[in-house]
C-alpha cells in the first residue's frame, strides 16, 4: 500500500443493505446487481478514482472477485472484512450457537490442505483461543486469495464491528494482540471496524497497544449517524490520532445526506486517511468517486 | 470498592448472552462476575477465552449461589426460562432478574414466575423494541394526544429467517415458532401503545408455526390485526411495524422511521433514527440493547421497579396462549 488517500468502493448495496430503512433495502435487494454486474460497478468506480475494494467475505463477494479477476488487468487493493456477521447470525438463528460452531469448524477444517487440517484439528482439540483465531483467519485469507488471484493484493483484513466491539467491552486484549501479530507477520494490515471509535482508542491505549500500524474503519458523517458516544467525541479522538490509518464509513449516513454535503464535512476532518462509499449504478459509481477525488484528494493526502 | 458494584451473572452463552455480557461489562457500575452455560463445549472454550478477565465460567447453575450475585440475566432458549428463573429465585442466587423474551413458554409458567418475585426485586423482560427511538417517538405522539382517539391498528413482524428451509422450520417450531421468536415484540409494543386487548380470531396459520395472523379487540371496541411470519420473502433483516388510524390521521412506525399524517391538514412528517438522537455510550447490535440494559441497571441502583416487568411481559404470553387456543394452534 502506498501513502495515497484511500477511496474505497464498498459492497453494502450488492447485499441489499440500507441502514436508512428496511424498505429501501428491500427495494435494493429486488434490483440488486448480479455478481457480474457488481464487478462491473466496482471496475467503473476504479476507473473514476476509487483505488480499492472493501467487502465482507461471503459467497457473493467472492464471486464478484472472480468476475473481476477475469476482467481486469493490473493490480487492485482489497480490504476484506470478516466474519460476514449476517451469515453467521442467521445460521445461529436457524441452528443455534452449537450448530453454527459445528458448521464453521467443518468448513474451516475441510477447506485447507493436510497441514491446515492438522493445525485446525490441533486448535479444536486444545481449544487454544489464539490458535483457533489463527486457523479461522487463515481460512478466510485463503478464501479471498483463491478467488482474487495474484493480481489483487489483500492490503488489510478488517474485523467485523460486532466482534471488535464485543471483544473491546469484554476486555479480550489477547484477541487484539493475536489478531495484530498474526496479520502483521503476513504483511497484511490488521484492520478493525468499530461503531465505538473513542472507546476503541481508549482501550488500545489502556492495553499499551500501538494504533499507528492498524487500520480503523468507523462512521464519520455530518449527521453524526452511528458516531458513538457522540459526533464531537469521535471528531476529537480523530484529531488526537495523527499517525493512525482511519477510514470514514457511513459517510452519507445511509443515504440521509447529499454527497456534496458529505464530502464537504469529510474535507474538514483532520487525520482522515480515506473513505468508503457503496454504489448501486454506473452513474453513481462515476459521480461519487470523481467528486471524492476532487473534494478530498488534497485534503486527506497522506 | 469492588463490592459496591452490581455483581451480575449471565446464563446462556448464545448470541444474546454474549451481547448482554458485553454491554454489561461496559458499565462502570457493573461487575460481570459469571457466565454460565450447560454446554460442556461452550464452557471449555469460554473458560479459555475469558481466562484473563476475572469472569467465572461455570456449567452448573447451582454454583452461581456461591458468587454473591445481585442480578442474573437469563438468555437461554425460551423453553428453559421458567425452570432457570424459578431456580434462581428459589435458591437465592440473586434478587434481581432479567429474562430475555418471552418470559416463559406458556402463560401459566409466566404467571407462576410473577408470583415468585421476591420483595424489592427488580425484574425485567427483554422487549428491547420499547427502547428504540422510533417506537419511543410513536408512543410520545400517542401520549401527547396527537390522535385524540385511535380507531384501529395493524401490526406486522416479518423475517426471511426460515424461508424455504424445512429443517430450519422445524427448529423454529421447536423454539416456539414465529409468535415467540419474532411476533412477541410487536405484541408487546401494541400492549404498550394501546393497553390490554383480547384475541377474537385467528385468520391464518401455518402448520409449522412460522406464519400466523390474528385479530384482537380492546374492551372499548378498538380493533387490531397482527400478521407475523418468518418466511416472508425479501426480509433480509427482521422488521416489525405498526400503523394506527386515528380520528385526526395516521401514524406508521417501524424500526427505521415514524411517519405522521394529519388528515385534516394534509400534513406529513417523517422522523428517521437520524432525527431522534439515536447515539448511545456504547453501541452493540442496535442502540436499543444498550438503553435496555442501562434502564435495568439504573432501576437496581435506584431501587425502582422497571418496565417491561415480569407482570407486564406475562401479558404477551397470555396473548400468545390465546392465539394458540383460539384455533387449537399448538407447537410441537
Amino acid at each position: 500500500m502506498n501513502d495515497q488517500p484511500m477511496f474505497l468502493v464498498g459492497d453494502n448495496p450488492f447485499h441489499g443493505i440500507s441502514h436508512l430503512s428496511q424498505e429501501r433495502a428491500r427495494a435494493r435487494g429486488k434490483k440488486a446487481a448480479s455478481p457480474e454486474e457488481a464487478a462491473e460497478l466496482v471496475l467503473t468506480a476504479l476507473q473514476s478514482g476509487a483505488n480499492g475494494f472493501t467487502f465482507s467475505v461471503s459467497d457473493l463477494t467472492l464471486s464478484i472477485l472472480r468476475f473481476m479477476r477475469e476482467r481486469r488487468s493490473g493490480k487492485l487493493d482489497l480490504y476484506a472484512m470478516v466474519p460476514y456477521a449476517f451469515e453467521y447470525v442467521r445460521t445461529a438463528t436457524q441452528t443455534g450457537t452449537p450448530g453454527l460452531a459445528k458448521r464453521l469448524a467443518r468448513q474451516v477444517v475441510m477447506s485447507g490442505g493436510p497441514g491446515a487440517i492438522a493445525i485446525g484439528l490441533k486448535a479444536a482439540i486444545t481449544m487454544n483461543p489464539s490458535d483457533l483465531l489463527s486457523t479461522y483467519l487463515a481460512y478466510e485469507i485463503s478464501r479471498v486469495r483463491s478467488s482474487a488471484g495474484r493480481e489483487m493484493n489483500l492490503v488489510s483484513l478488517l474485523l467485523n464491528e460486532v466482534v471488535t466491539d464485543m471483544a473491546l467491552a469484554l476486555n479480550l486484549d489477547w484477541l487484539f494482540e493475536s489478531y495484530v501479530r498474526f496479520l502483521s507477520r503476513r504483511s497484511i494490515i490488521p484492520g478493525f471496524n468499530t461503531r465505538n471509535f473513542p472507546f476503541f482508542v481508549r482501550k488500545f491505549r489502556e492495553w499499551d497497544m500501538d494504533t499507528s500500524h492498524i487500520l480503523v474503519a468507523t462512521p464519520f458523517n455530518k449527521a453524526g449517524f452511528q458516531m458513538n458516544p457522540s459526533k464531537q467525541e469521535c471528531e476529537k479522538t480523530l484529531g488526537d490520532l495523527p499517525s493512525s490509518i482511519v477510514l470514514a464509513i457511513s459517510i452519507l449516513a445511509a443515504g440521509y445526506l447529499q454527497p456534496t454535503v458529505a464530502m464537504e464535512y469529510l474535507a474538514n476532518l483532520p487525520n482522515l486517511k480515506g473513505m468508503v462509499a457503496g454504489v448501486s449504478t454506473e452513474q453513481q459509481a462515476r459521480e461519487t468517486f470523481t467528486r471524492a477525488r476532487a473534494s478530498l484528494y488534497k485534503k486527506i493526502n497522506r | 470498592m469492588e463490592k459496591e458494584k452490581i455483581r451480575i451473572g449471565v446464563v446462556g452463552l448464545g448470541k444474546m448472552g454474549l451481547l448482554h455480557a458485553s454491554i454489561l461489562n461496559f458499565f462502570p457500575e457493573v461487575k460481570l462476575a459469571a457466565l454460565c452455560d450447560k454446554s460442556g463445549l461452550m464452557v471449555r472454550l469460554a473458560s479459555k477465552v475469558f481466562s484473563r478477565t476475572g469472569i467465572n465460567v461455570i456449567s452448573d447453575l447451582e454454583k452461581l449461589v456461591d458468587l454473591d450475585l445481585d442480578a442474573v440475566y437469563v438468555t437461554t432458549p425460551i423453553s428453559s426460562h421458567s425452570f432457570i428463573a424459578r431456580n434462581i429465585y428459589k435458591s437465592g442466587i440473586a434478587r434481581h432478574l432479567f429474562v430475555e423474551k418471552t418470559l416463559a413458554s406458556t402463560y401459566a409458567e409466566a404467571d407462576e414466575l410473577c408470583r415468585l418475585v421476591p420483595q424489592e426485586s427488580v425484574n425485567m423482560v427483554g422487549y428491547m423494541k420499547r427502547f428504540s427511538v422510533t417506537f419511543g417517538k410513536a408512543k410520545d405522539l400517542l401520549s401527547q394526544g396527537t390522535f385524540e382517539e385511535v380507531s384501529s391498528f395493524k401490526a406486522y413482524a416479518y423475517s426471511s429467517d426460515f424461508m424455504g428451509d424445512n429443517k430450519a422450520s422445524r427448529t423454529s417450531a421447536a423454539r416456539g415458532g414465529a409468535l415467540r421468536d419474532l411476533g412477541c415484540h410487536v405484541i408487546d409494543l401494541a400492549l404498550w401503545f394501546f393497553g390490554d386487548f383480547k384475541v377474537i380470531s385467528v385468520t391464518n396459520e401455518s402448520a409449522a408455526g412460522n406464519s400466523v395472523s390474528f385479530r384482537v379487540r380492546r374492551s372499548d371496541g378498538l380493533e387490531g390485526e397482527f400478521d407475523i411470519s418468518q418466511c416472508k420473502k425479501d426480509y433480509r433483516m427482521p422488521e416489525i411495524g405498526l400503523s394506527m388510524q386515528g380520528s385526526k390521521g395516521t401514524i406508521e412506525v417501524n424500526d427505521d422511521r415514524v411517519r405522521l399524517e394529519e388528515s385534516n391538514k394534509g400534513k406529513l412528517a417523517t422522523w428517521y433514527r437520524h432525527d431522534l438522537n439515536d447515539n448511545v455510550d456504547f453501541w452493540l447490535g442496535e442502540t436499543e440493547y444498550f438503553r435496555e440494559d442501562q434502564h435495568f441497571i439504573k432501576s437496581i441502583l435506584k431501587h425502582k421497579n422497571c418496565e417491561p416487568s415480569f407482570l407486564t411481559a406475562s401479558k404477551v404470553d397470555f396473548i400468545i396462549d390465546q392465539v394458540r387456543h383460539t384455533h387449537g394452534f399448538e407447537f410441537k
